[in-house]
């Protein structure tokens, strides 16, 4: 199942990035002439209300919503990582602090924070740059939980036979946890780097829902979605809908993913 | 045991339920729409927004009523009035026996106390300014049936003012419990609605002698979502949209064309400005750009404004070059001269004043990129289609647009209050369809003269002569000397483009089928403008 999973976000990376390669319209590219158009062969599933070519928009929204996810979660398990595995080797009153750290982003209210952190950022940030700033922020707040995690499994690790040996035998500590732990380690950061990667994902589609997301004329899935909020959508193509069956496409693969790491 | 007493019942309702017969929906007992939003006051004195505005025309009872259609004056609670030669002493005569929905008697002693309310500063009525000095305004009240107004100045259109003062009983506001208008408030729950019950000592009568008004009860629910709008309306939950917007009315045509109206261009105005506020936190070089008037006509120029109102209002807009809708046909300036438009012929006028094309970049004469941010209120979707369709126009020009939409508190705090803003796209509702009731947008000194609020002096010699126009305008008793005053404005404002204007929006209603006697206008409270001959289909009146 994992493989089919792999193959399967394969193959719809592929054909996103082959889309993009081959259209001749850019994702902002409006077509005056041809608003809300049916499929056709210059716009294969049609254009949005604007003229935009829908596949390549789609495609884009893919594209980046991924990328920007992945980026976002190796952010977070590294930050996670380093926070965990400090506190996990540092001295008590250190340890306690960072810990108390994770607790205090826990316990943010994170999309009020998020609202007021993009609403506070320069009008003129470029849309790629707002793209940016999203899974930035995402990333920032999302690593305390895995940091608690994190801290745990380091714990489990620091606490047995072979670790005492290693620094029994007078290993560097530096040296033991890059040589040793890490590599223990590995299969729980890499469940955490799959598991936000969805959650970014949603996040980003529930912040475009509240015009917070990533600026216009940038696709994503959150300013598709939004468009689906007006009951007119139900009235035109079914290709409207292209958006959120991905995303659930998308979202049950990456789930999988993770239940067979 | 205990839970099987407990299904038992239910079960046999559900079964009686299924095999009793199906009735025919029974007709709503009230009419019902929507506010956009919670009035900011009850007190009809302190109306400053369309939520307020509308339920004080259905509430508040007033001396005179503009008529929407024919935009004359009609007497209401007063028979009969006149002004002195000299237009300094208005005199109304009440209609005898006059009573509020409680019974007490309208006198011109209640008369007299509902103006001193609305003049009083304290009060912050806002249009207590349309008076010119109203401090030294005086009410006199010779008998319980006449009241006098003396006037320190001339006041043009004066009759119309007096469509917008409610008389109430003396005393402290009832916030609508008690009205002289066609209906009281009953109950009212912020942010959820508002119960308007029908006044039955209201002095109006059909010519068969039937009090009116025809309906019983109203219930304006508090919506800020439109989507909810059109959704309650397709359920028969809500029998009128007031201002569809045109999504809404390209969905509702196609599953009930009937209910839908286009009434046309409507007074209203869409446009965008630039900051040339002295005191905005933005860059020395970009001030220099939105107070040059060759980089405000080019932009003008490069915005394609028939693609705006296709596309952004499926058809249900009009292009807009001025201030004044064609549909106000007294005031509209058919031999305005507009910039012509077009890409190149922008491109020119940048290239006139020192700008340069470098690669895919536009740069001002100091080599810094033109770029710059659009802001608009989140969730209007016409608006955000319109900045992004300016964006790829201003972008053939090497212009880079960001189009930024916040919600409107936060878009009024950087507008009003901090000035960090560049350019904005946002609507002007007109609610009089005399510009002199716009005295407030482009008075120099006004708080709402929005690309640079309250000047000290006027900032240039335009508009010093704007301010001079609309004051021979708000003066004058000449209705050609005002024509010619606000002619003037309109041709400063195409040549200096301080807003760009872009559509005129068309007034887009739905009714429902349900509904007789309804007759939609374009000034507010447009689709209730005659609330009081509004009734059910079939109802015997």
């Amino acid at each position: 199942m994992r493989r089919a999973a792999i193959v399967l976000l394969c193959a719809l990376v592929a054909t996103a990035a082959s889309v993009l390669l081959w259209s001749p319209t850019g994702y902002a590219t409006q077509d005056r002439e041809q608003i809300s158009a049916p499929s056709s062969a210059r716009h294969w599933i049609g254009t949005d209300d604007l003229g935009r070519d829908r596949s390549v928009r789609v495609a884009a929204a893919l594209l980046l919503g991924l990328a920007g996810a992945s980026a976002a979660s190796a952010l977070a398990a590294t930050l996670a990582a380093i926070v965990g595995v400090s506190a996990a080797f540092a001295p008590k009153p250190l340890a306690r602090a960072l810990l108390y750290l994770c607790d205090l982003f826990l316990t943010l209210p994170w999309l009020f924070l998020l609202m007021t952190v993009r609403s506070a950022l320069p009008l003129t940030l470029a849309p790629l740059q707002s793209a940016a700033v999203t899974f930035i922020l995402l990333a920032v707040l999302g690593w305390p939980a895995y940091a608690r995690v994190t801290c745990a499994g380091t714990l489990r690790i620091r606490n047995a036979d072979w670790f005492l040996q290693a620094r029994a035998s007078g290993l560097h500590p530096g040296r033991v946890a890059i040589r040793h732990v890490m590599p223990h380690l590995r299969p729980l950061l890499v469940t955490q780097f799959l598991l936000c990667i969805p959650a970014f994902l949603v996040s980003e589609a529930n912040l475009g829902t509240l015009a917070l997301g990533i600026s216009e004329p940038v696709p994503s899935w959150g300013a598709m979605l939004l468009s689906l909020e007006h009951a007119s959508a139900f009235s035109g193509p079914a290709w409207v809908f292209l958006p959120i069956v991905l995303l659930i496409v998308v979202l049950l693969l990456l789930q999988l993913l993770v239940t067979e790491a | 045991m205990s839970a099987l007493h407990g299904k038992h019942p239910a079960s046999l309702l559900l079964f009686f339920a299924i095999l009793a017969p199906a009735r025919a929906a029974a007709p709503p007992t009230e009419l019902a729409w929507s506010l956009k939003s919670d009035p900011r006051s009850l007190d009809p004195a302190k109306v400053d927004d369309q939520a307020a505005e509308t339920v004080r025309f259905l509430t508040g009872g007033v001396l005179l009523r503009l008529n929407r259609h024919t935009l004359q004056i009609e007497p209401s609670l007063a028979s009969s009035w006149n002004t002195s030669r000299d237009g300094l002493l208005v005199t109304f005569h009440l209609r005898p026996g006059l009573l509020f929905s409680d019974g007490s008697p309208l006198t011109s002693a209640a008369v007299a106390a509902s103006v001193k309310h609305v003049l009083d500063p304290a009060t912050g009525a806002p249009v207590a300014a349309q008076f010119l000095s109203p401090q030294a305004v005086t009410v006199e009240t010779p008998d319980p049936l006449t009241v006098r107004i003396h006037l320190p100045r001339r006041v043009v259109s004066v009759g119309k003012l007096f469509d917008e003062i409610a008389i109430e009983p003396s005393g402290p506001t009832t916030e609508g419990r008690v009205t002289s208008g066609s209906f009281t408030i009953a109950e009212y729950r912020r942010g959820q609605f508002i119960r308007l019950e029908r006044n039955p000592r209201y002095w109006k009568h059909d010519p068969s002698g039937a009090a009116l008004p025809y309906l019983r009860t109203i219930r304006l629910d508090i919506l800020p979502n439109r989507e909810t709008d059109q959704l309650r309306f397709s359920r028969g939950q809500y029998q009128l949209i007031d201002g569809l917007s045109a999504d809404d009315f390209r969905h509702l045509a196609q599953t009930n064309p009937s209910s839908v109206h286009d009434l046309g261009p409507s007074l209203n105005t869409e446009q965008i400005w630039f900051n040339q506020s002295v005191s905005a936190p933005l860059p020395a070089w970009e001030k220099a750009w939105f107070a040059n008037r060759a980089f405000r006509v080019a932009v003008s120029q490069a915005i394609h404004r028939a693609d705006l109102a296709r596309i952004a209002y499926d058809g249900h807009a009009t292009p807009a070059g001025g201030f004044i809708s064609p549909s106000n046909r007294d005031w509209y300036d058919t031999h305005l001269r507009l910039p012509p438009e077009g890409t190149s012929v922008a491109q020119q006028t940048l290239t006139g004043a020192g700008f340069k094309r470098v690669g895919a970049s536009l740069l001002d004469p100091q080599g810094h990129p033109v770029k710059f941010s659009i802001l608009t209120n989140a969730g209007n979707r016409s608006r955000e289609k319109m900045a992004m369709l300016i964006q790829q126009d201003l972008a053939a020009l090497g212009m880079q647009v960001n189009l930024v939409t916040l919600d409107f508190p936060a878009l009024i705090e950087r507008l009003m209050h901090t000035q960090a803003y560049e350019c904005a796209l946002l609507g002007l509702s007109s609610v009089d369809p005399d510009p002199g009731s716009m005295m407030n947008i482009w008075l120099s000194s006004s708080p709402n003269h929005q690309w640079n609020p309250s000047e000290k002096t006027p900032a240039t010699p335009w508009e010093a002569e704007i301010d001079q126009q609309m004051r021979l305008l708000g003066a004058s008793p000449d209705d050609e000397v005002r024509k010619q005053a606000i002619d003037t404005v309109q041709q400063i404002v195409a040549d200096q483009q301080p807003f760009i204007y872009l559509v005129y929006p068309n007034m887009l209603y739905a009714v429902s089928p349900q509904l007789t006697g309804v007759d939609m206008t374009l000034l507010q409270p447009g689709v209730v403008s005659n609330i009081d001959w509004i009734h059910w289909k079939g109802d015997s009146i």
